[in-house]
């Protein structure tokens, strides 16, 4: 992952639908204290049809039978180790979870008429944009009808993460109480799911 | 499956028994010259006069000049070398194929610079050249360009990036040569060269090629070194057998049929520890003297590459020694400090088996796969189209493309 201006790229879309789509990226691990994309991240593909939206919502990193016999062996020279990370090309894939789409101060909370395209180049949102995308809550409803494991956790993720994007303390506990709300309408009929989600929004 | 492995099966199973019969007889004679080792150790006059009548005699027994008072010398590497730069390179390439889109031909050279003990990842260069051109396909002759020209070219590229790579990481360092920078090539050091070859001047150029690369990597104080896995060479056991015949019955049939011929230098040496060497010995080979003539100048003799097996097995993960054929120029081979130095960290590389690991990163980086070819050709076909030509495969590679998978049946 890189840092471009303002904007840190994630990587580019490997295969993709209108539901999801995957990212592929070299750098995930050699930067991950500074950029690495969190679970429930906020991320964008910039195409010419606008921005597609989605949460990260699984990472994955792949081996090679080079990496397995260097694991095998118990290999601890740190160069080797910053090799494997940083230069071999073995990719870090990311997937993602679409949860709207638009462009410039326009964002609908519904899934893209059409999918991103392969190789184009997604970015971490930034507050600006991670506080606009989140002003209304119609995002949750997509993220709670995805057939994901874990995707409580990764709406969890999302939602703090939203909160952190706001300036004041006050906001950002303002935001995650609207969050509730809008969580208590929509699983009104699974209450022990939504103790689970509000359990760990605390 | 177009390969029929049931009606090979008898024919496995035999080579089995056969490969166990054998290994049995090399034992036994491998055992024999681990006792003429043991009982004459000593390099005497007599037997160097023995060597030199061999090589005179056959100029293709690939025999040695030992450069120790003994044959069964060991060293041992005592310590480790905290920081040290480690550069390999490598190269792969695509062959001009008649029954291609077009004619050209691809090479590429990967490289690494390890820099041990600094804790950062290594810089990968990858650097692919493509040939195309009429004076780069065809020779004086109006030939298309031979396997072995190519393969000569991609030497000469591999052995540049490494003196270009060495002699900026030295100046990176500011000059300071506290730090110590081996260079690593996959193979024997010198250039290979036809035996018997007809054309004196490519050799000549050859070579002058190579001591040139090796002037610029010698001036940044680089340690040159050849690396070769597993070697099968025969250097040492070619000069056990001269030890009990008399000079004056050295003939070409005697030398051809020695006793320890089919055994290699490395079931002599298995007995060598983790992080030990043999003694020296010089190649009694014509690229080697083609080598020491070519790098003469005025009232200075010329160099000659040298050798030794070393264990390059780790103790306590390896159960049976791991060698591997060292060779160096002679300004090297001169100094065992350098040679230390270079085995350790050497040593300390081969990870995570016992083989270098910068050979085998270098060997990745430089690899063009089967699909990377594809493409490649593919790209070629576009910008013909683009280009009002249209590309087409002979009949002869459109066939083997139809049957490339495997049939059904």
């Amino acid at each position: 992952m890189e840092e471009n201006g303002n904007a840190i790229e994630v990587g580019r879309v490997l295969r993709s639908s209108t539901a999801d789509f995957t990212v592929g990226t070299q750098q995930l691990i050699a930067d991950q204290d500074a950029l690495t994309p969190r679970l429930g991240a906020l991320i964008k593909t910039v195409g010419a049809q606008g921005n597609v939206f989605g949460l990260i919502c699984n990472v994955t990193i792949e081996d090679d039978a080079f990496v397995r016999q260097l694991v095998a062996a118990g290999v601890n020279n740190p160069v080797m180790i910053e090799d494997q990370r940083q230069r071999r090309q073995v990719p870090v894939v990311i997937e993602v979870l679409t949860v709207g789409y638009g462009d410039g101060n326009a964002v609908c909370h519904r899934l893209p008429p059409q999918p991103p395209r392969t190789l184009d180049m997604t970015y971490v949102c930034n507050n600006a944009e991670l506080r606009l995308f989140s002003e209304r809550h119609d995002w949750l409803r997509i993220v709670l009808a995805t057939p994901a494991v874990a995707v409580d956790q990764i709406l969890v993720a999302a939602l703090r993460t939203a909160a952190a994007a706001r300036p004041s303390l006050y906001e950002q506990e303002q935001y995650l109480v609207g969050a509730g709300r809008e969580l208590a309408r929509l699983l009104a009929l699974d209450l022990p799911r939504l103790d689970g989600i509000l359990r760990q929004l605390r | 499956m177009t390969l029929e492995l049931n009606r090979l099966t008898r024919d496995v199973d035999q080579m089995g028994q056969a490969m166990t019969v054998r290994r049995a007889e090399l034992a036994s004679r491998a055992a024999e010259a681990g006792r003429v080792l043991a009982s004459q150790p000593q390099v005497t006059a007599e037997l160097l006069q023995k060597i030199e009548k061999a090589r005179q005699i056959d100029e293709w027994r690939r025999g040695a000049v030992p450069l120790g008072a003994r044959l069964d010398e060991r060293r041992r590497i005592e310590r480790a070398v905290p920081r040290a730069v480690l550069i390999a390179a490598d190269g792969s390439q695509i062959f001009p194929d008649r029954s291609a889109v077009t004619l050209y031909y691809l090479l590429n050279i990967g490289a690494i610079v390890f820099r041990e003990g600094s804790g950062q990842a290594p810089a990968c260069l990858n650097q692919p050249t493509l040939y195309y051109r009429d004076e780069d396909l065809y020779d004086a002759d109006g030939q298309l360009r031979t396997e072995e020209y190519i393969g000569a070219q991609r030497n000469r590229l591999e052995l540049a990036a490494l003196a270009d790579l060495a002699v900026a990481e030295r100046e990176a360092l500011g000059g300071d040569l506290s730090t110590p920078i081996v260079v690593l090539i996959d193979g024997p050091l010198l250039p290979w060269i036809r035996s018997g070859t007809d054309n004196e001047e490519v050799a000549r150029e050859e070579i002058d090629f190579f001591i040139s690369q090796m002037r610029r990597l010698r001036a940044v104080q680089a340690i040159p070194i050849g690396y070769i896995d597993r070697p099968r060479s025969a250097y040492v056991l070619r000069i056990l057998e001269l030890i009990n015949m008399p000079l004056e019955e050295i003939t070409r049939d005697r030398l051809r049929f020695g006793p320890f011929v089919g055994l290699t230098d490395g079931q002599l040496f298995e007995s060598l520890l983790p992080g030990e060497r043999t003694g020296l010995f010089e190649p009694n080979s014509r690229a080697n003297e083609r080598y020491e003539a070519r790098s003469a100048t005025d009232g200075v003799s010329g160099d000659r590459i040298a050798f030794c097996y070393a264990n390059m097995a780790r103790p306590g993960r390896n159960e049976e020694a791991e060698l591997a054929r060292l060779e160096m120029p002679g300004w090297v081979a001169g100094r065992p400090d350098l040679i230390d130095i270079a085995q350790s960290v050497i040593a300390a590389n081969c990870e995570p088996g016992p083989f270098p690991y910068v050979l085998a990163r270098a060997h990745e980086l430089a690899l063009v796969t089967e699909e990377e070819r594809a493409a490649l050709d593919e790209l070629v076909s576009q910008v013909m189209w683009r280009h009002g030509m249209t590309p087409q495969l002979s009949t002869k590679a459109w066939t083997k493309q139809l049957t490339r998978h495997p049939r059904r049946s």
